[in-house]
Formats: structure tokens, sequence, C-alpha cells
């Protein structure tokens, strides 16, 4: 047990959004390799049950350890070209029609001189 | 020549007064003809957003249909794990298509907050 329970907590609560966050993008990435959903879906609980298997440890330096060694094999494992929702950054859609300013009018003249 | 000036002079009519034109003839429509010119302009009323994010989280296999409001904490009142919660996000955010970043859907932890982004967020589908 460490010296003071706060800073054991605090620990604890940053190394659970790391996880976390572990958690959702190799959800993601596993979405990006296994497109058919039958696929997905048995990966997907194949991965949950490599982070279940290690929910009961208690060590700071373990847990760090095996974050670590996840964010390794996460990175190893990422797609190259994942699928991103078309208006976010990288997306298809992005930045493909902004808004026009504001106070923008089009003059139909149909090229009508200003003599005539 | 004279005939076309004059109807050409017709013709120059700006856009500003045209939708307005449009509006008016529409009265079904008045939500939407405010921003015309642009490609983010479809909200979801909330409602919808409630519904929807209900289904999302009913639909969930560990999850009690019975048990779920719009205002139940995912870990708290659903006993749900962390991973769960996640889980949850990552169906919310392809029902609505939406990308959220990371830090802030690790914070998204009950239907409230979810509603709420959801409905605050622009380009929700």
């Amino acid at each position: 047990m460490s010296v003071s329970t706060a800073a054991y907590f605090a620990r604890r609560a940053a190394q659970k959004e790391r996880v976390q966050i572990l958690y959702r993008r190799a959800l993601r990435d596993t979405l990006n390799w296994a497109v058919h959903r039958h696929l997905f879906y048995q990966d997907a609980s194949n991965l949950r049950e490599k982070f279940d298997a290690n929910n009961h440890v208690e060590d700071l330096d373990a847990i760090d350890r095996m974050i670590a060694e996840g964010e390794a094999r996460y990175n190893k494992w990422r797609h190259p070209d994942p699928y991103i929702v078309p208006w976010a950054p990288g997306g298809s859609k992005f930045t493909r029609n902004p808004t026009p300013p504001a106070g923008i009018e089009i003059l139909y003249d149909y090229g009508r001189e200003d003599n005539d | 020549m004279a005939l076309r000036a004059v109807l050409l002079r017709q013709l120059r009519v700006p856009v500003q007064t045209l939708a307005l034109a449009g509006c008016k003839s529409q009265p079904w429509s008045f939500s939407s003809c405010i921003r015309l010119m642009s490609s983010h302009d479809d909200h979801l009323s909330k409602e919808q957003v409630i519904g929807r994010v209900l289904d999302v989280v009913k639909s969930f296999p560990k999850v009690d249909p019975s048990r779920v409001t719009p205002d139940v904490h995912f870990q708290k009142d659903l006993g749900l794990d962390s991973l769960d919660n996640v889980e949850i996000i990552m169906a919310i955010e392809e029902e609505f298509k939406l990308e959220i970043p990371d830090k802030e859907a690790v914070k998204i932890d009950s239907c409230n907050l979810a509603i709420e982004y959801v409905y605050n967020h622009p380009m929700a589908a």
C-alpha cells in the first residue's frame, strides 16, 4: 500500500482513464479490420476477454506495465486506412462545403454590360 | 435590346429576398429556411435524441431494459463496468454518426450527459 491513499486513488483513476481510452481505440481498430459485423462481434468479445482477464490486478506498477504493453500492441496493429466519420478531420467530407461568409449576394446579370 | 434590358433588370434579385419569399410561401418549413446555403442545418429534436439514446442503451445485452430512464448512471444505477461504458458510447457514436474525442468520451458517464452531448453536437444525424 502506498503512502497516501489520495495519491493512490488518483493514480488508479488516471490508469482507469488510460485503460478506457486504450479499449476505445482498440475496439475501433477492431471494427476497422473486421468490417463484417459478425466477425467484429467475435473479435470484440475476444478483446473484451483479454481486458477482463487482467481486471483484478491491484499493483500500480504492474498495471502501468500492462497498459504500456497494451498500447504497444495497439500501435503495432493500427489500421492504415481507418474509417473516420466524413465531417471529422481526416474524413472525406471535411472542409468540403464550408459555410459561405455572411452577406454574400449572387447577382444574376448573365454577363450584361453596364452600359446596355 | 431595350426589352432585353428591362427583362434582365427584373431578374436581378439578390439571394436574400428570394430566400425570404420562399419562406413566406411555405409556412411549414419555417425552421429550415433560416440557413439555406450551408450543409450544417440538420438538427434533431430533444425527444428524438432521448428516444434514440434510450433505444441504444436498452439494446445493450448487459442492461436490463426496464431500468433505463433518461437520467440513469451507467456505472452506478445499471451496474456496468467502465469498459461497458466505452462500448455504450461507441454504440451511441455509431447511431448518431458522431466522432467524439477520446478525452470527452471517457467523461460521458450517464444517460443525461450522453443526451446533452448529442443534442448540443452540431453534426448529430
